[in-house]
Protein backbone atom coordinates (compact mmCIF):
# COMPACT_ATOMS: atom_id res chain seq x y z
CA UNK A 1 0.00 0.00 0.00
CA UNK A 2 1.49 3.22 -0.75
CA UNK A 3 1.58 6.03 1.63
CA UNK A 4 -0.66 8.47 0.09
CA UNK A 5 -3.65 5.81 -0.50
CA UNK A 6 -5.21 5.58 2.75
CA UNK A 7 -5.08 8.08 5.46
CA UNK A 8 -6.39 6.66 8.52
CA UNK A 9 -8.04 9.06 10.14
CA UNK A 10 -7.80 9.77 14.34
CA UNK A 11 -9.19 11.91 16.60
CA UNK A 12 -8.85 13.01 20.49
CA UNK A 13 -11.42 11.31 22.42
CA UNK A 14 -11.46 13.47 26.00
CA UNK A 15 -13.87 12.16 28.55
CA UNK A 16 -14.13 14.75 31.50
CA UNK A 17 -16.74 14.45 34.37
CA UNK A 18 -17.03 15.82 37.62
CA UNK A 19 -17.15 13.95 40.55
CA UNK A 20 -18.19 14.54 44.42
CA UNK A 21 -17.33 12.31 47.26
CA UNK A 22 -19.05 12.28 50.80
CA UNK A 23 -16.90 11.61 53.53
CA UNK A 24 -19.10 9.98 56.26
CA UNK A 25 -18.80 10.17 59.63
CA UNK A 26 -15.16 8.70 60.51
CA UNK A 27 -13.09 9.99 57.68
CA UNK A 28 -15.14 13.60 57.64
CA UNK A 29 -14.69 13.50 61.66
CA UNK A 30 -10.37 13.12 60.65
CA UNK A 31 -10.60 15.90 57.60
CA UNK A 32 -12.18 18.54 59.74
CA UNK A 33 -9.75 17.96 62.87
CA UNK A 34 -7.09 18.10 60.74
CA UNK A 35 -8.61 21.84 59.04
CA UNK A 36 -8.17 22.62 63.05
CA UNK A 37 -4.96 21.31 63.44
CA UNK A 38 -6.02 17.87 65.03
CA UNK A 39 -4.96 14.72 64.20
CA UNK A 40 -7.29 12.09 65.37
CA UNK A 41 -7.52 8.28 64.66
CA UNK A 42 -9.78 5.69 66.09
CA UNK A 43 -9.39 2.82 67.96
CA UNK A 44 -10.43 -1.15 67.33
CA UNK A 45 -12.08 -3.19 69.64
CA UNK A 46 -8.37 -4.59 70.64
CA UNK A 47 -7.24 -1.54 71.75
CA UNK A 48 -5.19 -0.69 68.59
CA UNK A 49 -5.62 2.91 67.29
CA UNK A 50 -5.56 3.71 63.10
CA UNK A 51 -4.92 6.79 62.02
CA UNK A 52 -5.99 7.88 59.07
CA UNK A 53 -8.96 6.46 60.82
CA UNK A 54 -10.85 3.82 59.10
CA UNK A 55 -14.84 3.50 58.99
CA UNK A 56 -15.03 0.01 59.26
CA UNK A 57 -12.82 -2.45 60.90
CA UNK A 58 -10.86 -4.06 58.35
CA UNK A 59 -10.71 -7.32 59.73
CA UNK A 60 -13.96 -7.87 61.25
CA UNK A 61 -16.20 -5.10 59.38
CA UNK A 62 -17.72 -3.56 62.82
CA UNK A 63 -18.50 -0.12 62.82
CA UNK A 64 -15.76 1.92 64.03
CA UNK A 65 -16.76 5.42 66.50
CA UNK A 66 -14.10 5.20 69.01
CA UNK A 67 -12.28 8.91 68.41
CA UNK A 68 -8.87 9.53 69.59
CA UNK A 69 -7.01 12.34 69.39
CA UNK A 70 -2.88 12.16 68.39
CA UNK A 71 -0.27 14.18 69.03
CA UNK A 72 1.63 15.54 65.60
CA UNK A 73 4.66 13.74 66.74
CA UNK A 74 5.70 10.24 65.33
CA UNK A 75 8.54 8.06 64.38
CA UNK A 76 9.35 7.35 60.08
CA UNK A 77 8.92 3.83 60.24
CA UNK A 78 10.05 3.70 56.36
CA UNK A 79 10.97 5.92 53.13
CA UNK A 80 11.95 6.96 49.87
CA UNK A 81 13.80 9.80 49.11
CA UNK A 82 13.01 11.74 46.16
CA UNK A 83 16.27 13.42 45.07
CA UNK A 84 15.28 15.47 41.77
CA UNK A 85 11.00 16.31 42.75
CA UNK A 86 9.45 16.88 39.28
CA UNK A 87 6.36 19.66 38.98
CA UNK A 88 3.55 16.97 39.90
CA UNK A 89 5.36 16.56 43.17
CA UNK A 90 4.09 19.65 45.03
CA UNK A 91 7.06 20.06 46.35
CA UNK A 92 10.53 21.53 44.33
CA UNK A 93 12.92 20.67 46.81
CA UNK A 94 14.19 16.97 47.52
CA UNK A 95 11.81 15.13 50.35
CA UNK A 96 11.05 12.00 51.22
CA UNK A 97 8.02 9.70 50.78
CA UNK A 98 7.34 8.20 54.77
CA UNK A 99 5.39 5.91 56.42
CA UNK A 100 5.02 7.69 59.82
CA UNK A 101 3.50 6.19 62.62
CA UNK A 102 2.19 8.35 65.17
CA UNK A 103 3.03 8.24 68.94
CA UNK A 104 0.25 6.37 70.29
CA UNK A 105 -1.10 5.19 66.49
CA UNK A 106 -0.39 1.26 65.60
CA UNK A 107 -0.77 2.02 62.09
CA UNK A 108 1.46 3.85 59.50
CA UNK A 109 0.36 7.08 57.86
CA UNK A 110 2.30 8.15 54.17
CA UNK A 111 3.14 11.63 54.00
CA UNK A 112 6.34 13.80 53.36
CA UNK A 113 9.17 14.68 55.16
CA UNK A 114 11.59 17.51 54.40
CA UNK A 115 15.03 17.20 56.10
CA UNK A 116 17.99 19.11 54.92
CA UNK A 117 19.62 15.65 52.89
CA UNK A 118 18.87 12.23 52.81
CA UNK A 119 21.52 10.90 55.28
CA UNK A 120 19.26 12.48 57.90
CA UNK A 121 16.98 10.04 56.79
CA UNK A 122 16.30 6.65 58.68
CA UNK A 123 13.96 4.07 60.15
CA UNK A 124 13.39 5.34 63.99
CA UNK A 125 13.75 8.83 63.26
CA UNK A 126 11.39 11.27 65.34
CA UNK A 127 9.23 13.71 63.76
CA UNK A 128 7.01 16.40 64.00
CA UNK A 129 3.82 17.98 61.43
CA UNK A 130 4.42 21.16 59.87
CA UNK A 131 1.16 22.36 59.66
CA UNK A 132 0.33 24.42 56.69
CA UNK A 133 -0.48 27.98 56.93
CA UNK A 134 -4.24 28.16 55.31
CA UNK A 135 -5.66 24.72 56.39
CA UNK A 136 -8.85 23.24 54.28
CA UNK A 137 -10.03 19.77 55.57
CA UNK A 138 -7.47 17.78 53.84
CA UNK A 139 -4.39 15.42 54.46
CA UNK A 140 -2.41 18.42 52.74
CA UNK A 141 -3.25 20.57 55.61
CA UNK A 142 -0.07 18.72 57.01
CA UNK A 143 2.23 20.41 55.37
CA UNK A 144 5.34 17.62 56.03
CA UNK A 145 6.80 15.87 58.91
CA UNK A 146 10.43 17.32 59.83
CA UNK A 147 12.82 15.90 61.97
CA UNK A 148 11.91 16.30 65.55
CA UNK A 149 14.99 18.00 66.91
CA UNK A 150 14.60 20.54 63.82
CA UNK A 151 11.21 21.47 64.42
CA UNK B 1 -30.73 -31.10 40.09
CA UNK B 2 -30.75 -27.46 41.26
CA UNK B 3 -31.34 -26.16 44.70
CA UNK B 4 -34.42 -23.99 45.30
CA UNK B 5 -33.33 -20.55 46.48
CA UNK B 6 -35.27 -18.10 48.58
CA UNK B 7 -35.32 -14.92 50.08
CA UNK B 8 -35.38 -14.98 53.62
CA UNK B 9 -33.75 -11.28 53.70
CA UNK B 10 -34.54 -7.35 52.09
CA UNK B 11 -33.00 -4.18 53.24
CA UNK B 12 -33.62 -1.22 51.26
CA UNK B 13 -32.18 2.64 51.86
CA UNK B 14 -34.01 5.36 52.69
CA UNK B 15 -33.45 6.85 49.24
CA UNK B 16 -32.86 10.78 48.69
CA UNK B 17 -31.71 13.08 46.24
CA UNK B 18 -28.38 13.34 48.28
CA UNK B 19 -27.54 10.78 51.17
CA UNK B 20 -24.80 13.66 52.38
CA UNK B 21 -25.08 12.08 55.72
CA UNK B 22 -23.20 8.70 54.12
CA UNK B 23 -20.14 7.37 52.75
CA UNK B 24 -20.79 5.17 49.90
CA UNK B 25 -19.59 2.12 51.91
CA UNK B 26 -22.09 3.56 54.46
CA UNK B 27 -24.82 3.70 51.91
CA UNK B 28 -24.34 0.27 51.51
CA UNK B 29 -23.94 -0.77 54.79
CA UNK B 30 -27.38 0.78 55.64
CA UNK B 31 -29.32 -1.84 53.54
CA UNK B 32 -27.12 -4.69 54.35
CA UNK B 33 -27.77 -4.16 57.37
CA UNK B 34 -31.91 -4.01 57.27
CA UNK B 35 -31.36 -6.84 55.09
CA UNK B 36 -29.57 -8.98 57.91
CA UNK B 37 -32.01 -8.03 60.28
CA UNK B 38 -34.53 -9.15 58.51
CA UNK B 39 -33.15 -12.47 58.22
CA UNK B 40 -32.42 -12.78 61.68
CA UNK B 41 -28.05 -12.94 60.99
CA UNK B 42 -25.01 -11.17 61.29
CA UNK B 43 -22.08 -11.21 58.17
CA UNK B 44 -20.68 -14.15 60.08
CA UNK B 45 -23.23 -15.92 58.37
CA UNK B 46 -22.75 -14.74 55.26
CA UNK B 47 -20.82 -17.16 52.25
CA UNK B 48 -20.41 -14.75 49.83
CA UNK B 49 -21.23 -11.36 48.59
CA UNK B 50 -22.55 -10.18 44.72
CA UNK B 51 -22.50 -6.75 44.07
CA UNK B 52 -23.98 -4.68 41.46
CA UNK B 53 -23.74 -0.77 40.36
CA UNK B 54 -23.94 0.62 36.60
CA UNK B 55 -21.05 2.06 34.77
CA UNK B 56 -17.70 2.87 36.55
CA UNK B 57 -18.32 6.35 34.80
CA UNK B 58 -21.19 7.01 37.05
CA UNK B 59 -19.21 7.14 39.96
CA UNK B 60 -15.85 7.28 38.66
CA UNK B 61 -14.68 3.87 40.88
CA UNK B 62 -12.85 1.15 39.04
CA UNK B 63 -13.75 -2.15 40.85
CA UNK B 64 -16.17 -0.57 43.78
CA UNK B 65 -16.29 -4.05 45.35
CA UNK B 66 -12.59 -4.23 46.23
CA UNK B 67 -13.17 -0.80 47.79
CA UNK B 68 -16.39 -2.37 49.36
CA UNK B 69 -15.15 -5.64 50.73
CA UNK B 70 -14.45 -4.75 54.73
CA UNK B 71 -17.39 -2.69 54.73
CA UNK B 72 -19.48 -5.47 53.48
CA UNK B 73 -17.91 -8.00 55.88
CA UNK B 74 -16.59 -9.97 52.87
CA UNK B 75 -12.89 -10.12 54.12
CA UNK B 76 -11.81 -14.03 53.32
CA UNK B 77 -14.73 -14.12 51.29
CA UNK B 78 -16.25 -14.21 47.61
CA UNK B 79 -16.88 -11.16 46.07
CA UNK B 80 -18.50 -10.76 42.78
CA UNK B 81 -18.98 -8.06 40.63
CA UNK B 82 -22.03 -7.69 38.07
CA UNK B 83 -21.88 -5.21 35.63
CA UNK B 84 -25.04 -5.10 33.05
CA UNK B 85 -25.86 -1.42 32.97
CA UNK B 86 -29.52 -0.72 34.14
CA UNK B 87 -30.38 -4.12 34.57
CA UNK B 88 -27.22 -4.62 37.19
CA UNK B 89 -29.52 -5.02 40.12
CA UNK B 90 -31.82 -7.14 38.79
CA UNK B 91 -29.35 -9.35 37.33
CA UNK B 92 -26.95 -8.97 40.32
CA UNK B 93 -30.29 -10.78 42.24
CA UNK B 94 -30.05 -13.04 39.04
CA UNK B 95 -26.34 -14.50 39.89
CA UNK B 96 -26.64 -14.32 43.57
CA UNK B 97 -29.48 -16.58 43.10
CA UNK B 98 -27.32 -18.96 40.61
CA UNK B 99 -24.92 -19.23 43.54
CA UNK B 100 -27.02 -20.29 45.92
CA UNK B 101 -28.61 -23.09 43.35
CA UNK B 102 -25.35 -24.26 42.77
CA UNK B 103 -25.37 -25.86 45.95
CA UNK B 104 -21.83 -24.04 46.69
CA UNK B 105 -23.04 -21.58 49.30
CA UNK B 106 -25.62 -21.81 51.87
CA UNK B 107 -26.50 -17.82 52.39
CA UNK B 108 -25.44 -15.11 49.82
CA UNK B 109 -25.56 -11.38 50.53
CA UNK B 110 -25.93 -9.44 47.52
CA UNK B 111 -26.42 -5.55 47.02
CA UNK B 112 -26.84 -3.27 44.30
CA UNK B 113 -26.04 0.41 44.69
CA UNK B 114 -25.91 4.07 43.12
CA UNK B 115 -24.95 7.52 44.99
CA UNK B 116 -26.29 9.67 41.83
CA UNK B 117 -25.26 12.84 44.03
CA UNK B 118 -21.58 11.64 43.53
CA UNK B 119 -21.64 10.76 39.76
CA UNK B 120 -23.08 12.56 36.61
CA UNK B 121 -25.08 10.09 35.24
CA UNK B 122 -26.73 12.14 32.42
CA UNK B 123 -23.28 12.82 30.58
CA UNK B 124 -21.59 9.95 31.54
CA UNK B 125 -24.60 8.30 29.04
CA UNK B 126 -23.87 10.86 26.24
CA UNK B 127 -20.25 11.09 25.90
CA UNK B 128 -19.20 12.98 22.45
CA UNK B 129 -17.82 10.46 20.46
CA UNK B 130 -15.52 11.33 17.52
CA UNK B 131 -17.14 10.85 13.89
CA UNK B 132 -20.34 10.96 15.39
CA UNK B 133 -22.74 13.95 16.07
CA UNK B 134 -24.28 13.92 19.46
CA UNK B 135 -27.25 13.37 18.90
CA UNK B 136 -28.77 12.37 22.76
CA UNK B 137 -28.71 14.03 25.93
CA UNK B 138 -29.35 11.25 28.61
CA UNK B 139 -31.73 8.69 28.81
CA UNK B 140 -34.93 10.75 28.13
CA UNK B 141 -33.23 12.06 24.57
CA UNK B 142 -32.51 8.35 23.92
CA UNK B 143 -36.18 6.71 25.11
CA UNK B 144 -38.40 9.40 23.64
CA UNK B 145 -38.75 8.71 20.35
CA UNK B 146 -39.64 5.29 20.63
CA UNK B 147 -42.44 6.26 23.04
CA UNK B 148 -43.34 8.78 19.98
CA UNK B 149 -43.50 5.17 17.89
CA UNK B 150 -45.36 3.51 20.46
CA UNK B 151 -47.77 5.89 21.02
CA UNK B 152 -48.40 5.84 17.00
CA UNK B 153 -48.71 2.07 16.63
CA UNK B 154 -51.02 1.74 19.72
CA UNK B 155 -53.01 4.65 19.07
CA UNK B 156 -52.78 5.08 22.70
CA UNK B 157 -53.98 9.12 23.87
CA UNK B 158 -51.86 11.20 25.02
CA UNK B 159 -53.08 11.06 28.97
CA UNK B 160 -51.72 7.91 29.15
CA UNK B 161 -48.46 9.07 30.65
CA UNK B 162 -49.23 11.64 33.05
CA UNK B 163 -51.83 8.73 34.05
CA UNK B 164 -49.01 6.34 35.33
CA UNK B 165 -46.73 9.05 36.67
CA UNK B 166 -49.76 10.23 39.11
CA UNK B 167 -50.14 6.74 39.90
CA UNK B 168 -46.74 5.85 40.91
CA UNK B 169 -46.22 8.78 42.48
CA UNK B 170 -49.63 8.15 44.56
CA UNK B 171 -48.39 4.73 45.19
CA UNK B 172 -44.94 6.16 46.62
CA UNK B 173 -46.59 7.76 48.95
CA UNK B 174 -47.59 4.63 50.60
CA UNK B 175 -43.95 3.67 50.81
CA UNK B 176 -41.62 4.95 53.45
CA UNK B 177 -38.53 4.32 51.49
CA UNK B 178 -39.54 5.97 48.34
CA UNK B 179 -37.18 9.32 47.41
CA UNK B 180 -40.09 11.35 46.04
CA UNK B 181 -43.25 11.98 48.13
CA UNK B 182 -45.21 14.74 46.31
CA UNK B 183 -48.32 14.90 48.70
CA UNK B 184 -50.23 17.57 46.52
CA UNK B 185 -49.58 15.07 43.01
CA UNK B 186 -52.60 15.37 40.81
CA UNK B 187 -52.71 14.34 36.79
CA UNK B 188 -52.94 18.36 36.22
CA UNK B 189 -49.81 18.89 37.94
CA UNK B 190 -48.19 16.12 35.62
CA UNK B 191 -49.43 17.77 32.35
CA UNK B 192 -48.39 21.18 33.61
CA UNK B 193 -44.73 20.40 34.36
CA UNK B 194 -42.17 21.38 31.78
CA UNK B 195 -41.80 18.94 28.40
CA UNK B 196 -38.01 17.96 28.63
CA UNK B 197 -38.37 15.53 25.57
CA UNK B 198 -41.27 15.48 23.85
CA UNK B 199 -43.83 13.76 25.09
CA UNK B 200 -41.74 13.12 28.11
CA UNK B 201 -42.40 15.76 30.81
CA UNK B 202 -40.54 16.66 33.85
CA UNK B 203 -42.92 14.71 36.02
CA UNK B 204 -43.18 11.53 33.87
CA UNK B 205 -39.35 11.30 34.43
CA UNK B 206 -37.82 9.46 37.14
CA UNK B 207 -35.56 11.15 39.74
CA UNK B 208 -32.21 10.84 40.37
CA UNK B 209 -31.40 9.28 43.54
CA UNK B 210 -28.60 7.76 46.05
CA UNK B 211 -29.81 4.33 47.12
CA UNK B 212 -29.25 0.73 48.16
CA UNK B 213 -31.31 -2.45 48.26
CA UNK B 214 -29.77 -5.95 49.66
CA UNK B 215 -31.31 -9.45 49.45
CA UNK B 216 -30.39 -12.58 51.92
CA UNK B 217 -30.52 -15.24 49.50
CA UNK B 218 -30.54 -18.70 51.11
CA UNK B 219 -30.66 -22.34 49.55
CA UNK B 220 -34.02 -24.30 50.44
CA UNK B 221 -32.27 -26.44 53.75
CA UNK B 222 -31.45 -23.38 55.21
CA UNK B 223 -34.40 -21.43 54.34
CA UNK B 224 -36.68 -24.04 56.10
CA UNK B 225 -34.96 -23.39 59.29
CA UNK B 226 -35.94 -19.85 58.87
CA UNK B 227 -38.46 -18.51 60.95
CA UNK B 228 -39.50 -15.74 59.06
CA UNK B 229 -41.34 -15.56 55.92
CA UNK B 230 -39.72 -16.36 52.56
CA UNK B 231 -40.01 -15.57 48.97
CA UNK B 232 -39.04 -18.51 46.87
CA UNK B 233 -37.13 -17.56 43.56
CA UNK B 234 -39.05 -19.71 41.03
CA UNK B 235 -37.25 -18.64 38.08
CA UNK B 236 -35.30 -16.70 36.36
CA UNK B 237 -33.80 -15.46 33.28
CA UNK B 238 -32.08 -12.61 31.37
CA UNK B 239 -31.41 -11.67 27.57
CA UNK B 240 -29.57 -9.06 25.77
CA UNK B 241 -29.79 -8.01 22.09
CA UNK B 242 -27.26 -5.18 20.53
CA UNK B 243 -28.31 -1.55 20.37
CA UNK B 244 -28.22 -1.51 16.67
CA UNK B 245 -29.25 -3.88 13.96
CA UNK B 246 -31.05 -3.83 11.07
CA UNK B 247 -34.98 -4.48 11.70
CA UNK B 248 -34.80 -4.19 15.05
CA UNK B 249 -37.58 -3.23 17.33
CA UNK B 250 -36.85 -0.78 19.46
CA UNK B 251 -40.51 -0.56 20.91
CA UNK B 252 -40.34 -3.88 21.73
CA UNK B 253 -37.42 -5.54 21.61
CA UNK B 254 -37.49 -9.40 20.89
CA UNK B 255 -34.74 -9.88 23.84
CA UNK B 256 -37.08 -8.42 26.29
CA UNK B 257 -40.13 -11.10 24.24
CA UNK B 258 -37.95 -13.89 24.53
CA UNK B 259 -36.81 -12.94 27.97
CA UNK B 260 -40.28 -13.36 29.51
CA UNK B 261 -41.34 -16.07 27.72
CA UNK B 262 -38.57 -18.08 28.97
CA UNK B 263 -38.78 -16.74 32.39
CA UNK B 264 -42.72 -18.15 32.93
CA UNK B 265 -41.71 -21.50 31.12
CA UNK B 266 -39.20 -22.15 33.72
CA UNK B 267 -41.17 -21.16 36.76
CA UNK B 268 -44.13 -23.66 35.22
CA UNK B 269 -46.69 -20.63 33.79
CA UNK B 270 -48.72 -20.83 31.49
CA UNK B 271 -50.85 -17.98 31.61
CA UNK B 272 -49.24 -14.67 33.15
CA UNK B 273 -51.78 -12.57 33.04
CA UNK B 274 -53.64 -15.03 35.10
CA UNK B 275 -51.01 -16.15 37.42
CA UNK B 276 -48.75 -13.17 38.35
CA UNK B 277 -50.91 -11.22 41.38
CA UNK B 278 -48.01 -7.91 41.16
CA UNK B 279 -45.41 -6.86 39.45
CA UNK B 280 -42.20 -4.70 39.46
CA UNK B 281 -41.20 -3.35 36.37
CA UNK B 282 -38.72 -0.68 35.39
CA UNK B 283 -40.47 2.03 34.73
CA UNK B 284 -37.86 5.17 34.57
CA UNK B 285 -40.48 7.62 31.57
CA UNK B 286 -44.02 6.99 32.53
CA UNK B 287 -44.68 5.53 28.79
CA UNK B 288 -42.30 2.25 29.23
CA UNK B 289 -45.38 1.20 31.87
CA UNK B 290 -47.75 -0.03 28.87
CA UNK B 291 -44.83 -0.90 26.06
CA UNK B 292 -43.19 -3.06 29.14
CA UNK B 293 -47.07 -4.76 30.47
CA UNK B 294 -46.94 -5.81 26.31
CA UNK B 295 -43.49 -6.50 26.02
CA UNK B 296 -43.43 -9.32 29.25
CA UNK B 297 -47.09 -10.60 27.10
CA UNK B 298 -48.99 -9.35 30.60
CA UNK B 299 -51.70 -8.10 28.21
CA UNK B 300 -52.58 -8.52 24.29
CA UNK B 301 -50.73 -7.02 21.91
CA UNK B 302 -51.49 -3.09 21.73
CA UNK B 303 -53.51 -3.33 24.32
CA UNK B 304 -50.66 -2.43 27.54
CA UNK B 305 -52.73 1.52 27.31
CA UNK B 306 -55.88 0.45 28.29
CA UNK B 307 -54.79 -1.72 31.51
CA UNK B 308 -53.33 1.59 32.21
CA UNK B 309 -56.45 3.85 31.34
CA UNK B 310 -58.87 1.00 33.06
CA UNK B 311 -57.11 1.34 36.51
CA UNK B 312 -55.92 -1.99 35.86
CA UNK B 313 -52.64 -1.36 36.91
CA UNK B 314 -53.31 -0.16 40.66
CA UNK B 315 -54.53 -1.06 44.02
CA UNK B 316 -57.54 -3.40 42.93
CA UNK B 317 -57.04 -3.68 39.59
CA UNK B 318 -56.30 -6.76 38.09
CA UNK B 319 -52.00 -6.22 37.58
CA UNK B 320 -50.91 -3.93 40.21
CA UNK B 321 -48.13 -2.42 38.74
CA UNK B 322 -44.97 -0.85 41.04
CA UNK B 323 -46.71 -0.33 44.27
CA UNK B 324 -43.99 0.60 45.68
CA UNK B 325 -43.85 3.74 43.38
CA UNK B 326 -41.77 2.40 41.43
CA UNK B 327 -38.01 3.48 38.93
CA UNK B 328 -40.65 6.79 38.39
CA UNK B 329 -40.46 7.65 42.39
CA UNK B 330 -36.93 6.19 42.92
CA UNK B 331 -33.65 5.84 40.56
CA UNK B 332 -30.27 4.96 42.46
CA UNK B 333 -29.78 3.30 38.40
CA UNK B 334 -27.77 0.42 39.70
CA UNK B 335 -29.78 -0.40 42.51
CA UNK B 336 -33.16 0.52 40.85
CA UNK B 337 -33.96 -3.46 39.18
CA UNK B 338 -33.07 -4.87 42.91
CA UNK B 339 -35.58 -2.37 44.43
CA UNK B 340 -37.90 -4.21 41.84
CA UNK B 341 -36.90 -7.87 43.13
CA UNK B 342 -37.02 -6.52 46.49
CA UNK B 343 -40.37 -5.28 46.05
CA UNK B 344 -41.62 -7.90 44.49
CA UNK B 345 -40.08 -10.44 47.46
CA UNK B 346 -42.07 -8.32 50.39
CA UNK B 347 -45.04 -9.04 48.30
CA UNK B 348 -45.09 -12.42 48.72
CA UNK B 349 -44.00 -12.47 51.89
CA UNK B 350 -46.70 -10.01 53.04
CA UNK B 351 -44.39 -7.69 54.51
CA UNK B 352 -44.97 -4.58 51.92
CA UNK B 353 -46.41 -2.60 55.02
CA UNK B 354 -49.36 0.07 53.27
CA UNK B 355 -48.45 -1.04 49.64
CA UNK B 356 -49.27 -4.32 50.48
CA UNK B 357 -51.05 -6.39 47.44
CA UNK B 358 -53.78 -8.18 49.00
CA UNK B 359 -53.63 -12.26 48.35
CA UNK B 360 -50.36 -11.67 46.39
CA UNK B 361 -48.43 -15.02 46.31
CA UNK B 362 -46.85 -14.16 43.12
CA UNK B 363 -44.67 -11.39 41.79
CA UNK B 364 -42.58 -10.36 39.00
CA UNK B 365 -39.27 -8.54 39.33
CA UNK B 366 -38.33 -6.89 35.92
CA UNK B 367 -35.08 -4.52 35.06
CA UNK B 368 -33.96 -3.54 32.01
CA UNK B 369 -30.59 -1.20 30.57
CA UNK B 370 -28.61 0.10 27.86
CA UNK B 371 -30.98 1.25 25.18
CA UNK B 372 -33.59 -1.24 25.99
CA UNK B 373 -31.65 -4.31 25.39
CA UNK B 374 -30.34 -5.43 28.27
CA UNK B 375 -33.64 -7.25 30.33
CA UNK B 376 -33.33 -9.57 34.04
CA UNK B 377 -36.41 -11.03 35.69
CA UNK B 378 -37.29 -12.91 38.06
CA UNK B 379 -40.55 -14.47 39.57
CA UNK B 380 -40.83 -15.17 43.28
CA UNK B 381 -43.37 -16.67 45.51
CA UNK B 382 -44.98 -17.42 48.46
CA UNK B 383 -44.60 -21.31 48.11
CA UNK B 384 -42.48 -23.36 46.56
CA UNK B 385 -41.98 -24.04 42.85
CA UNK B 386 -44.45 -26.37 42.36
Amino acid sequence: MSESSAEILTAPYRLKYSYKRTTGPVIGRFLTDLRDGKITGVRRPDGAVMVPPREYDPETGEALSEFVSLPDTGVVTGWTWVAEPRQLHAMSTPFAFATIQLDGAHTGMLHRVVAPDESVMRSGMRVRARWAAERVGMITDIECFVPEESA
Amino acid sequence: MAELCAVIGVGQTKHAAIRGDVSIPGLLREAAFRALEDAGITFADIDAVILGTAPDQFEGIMMPELFLADALGAVGKPILRVHTAGSVGGSTANVAASYIESGLYDRVLTLAFEKQSESNAMWALSPKYPFQPPITSGAGGYFAPLIRAYMRASGAPDHIGCKVAYKDRVHALKNPYAHLHIEDISIEKVKASPMLWEPVRYLESCPSSDGCAALVLAREEVADRHSGPKAWVWATEMRSEPMQFAGRNQVLPQAGSDCAKSLYKKAGITNPQAEIDVAEIYVPFSWFEPMWLENLHLCEPGEGWKLTDNDETTFGGRLPVNPSGGVLSTNPIGASGMIRYAEGALQVRGMAGDRQVDGAKVALGHAYGGGSQFFSMWIVGSDKPS
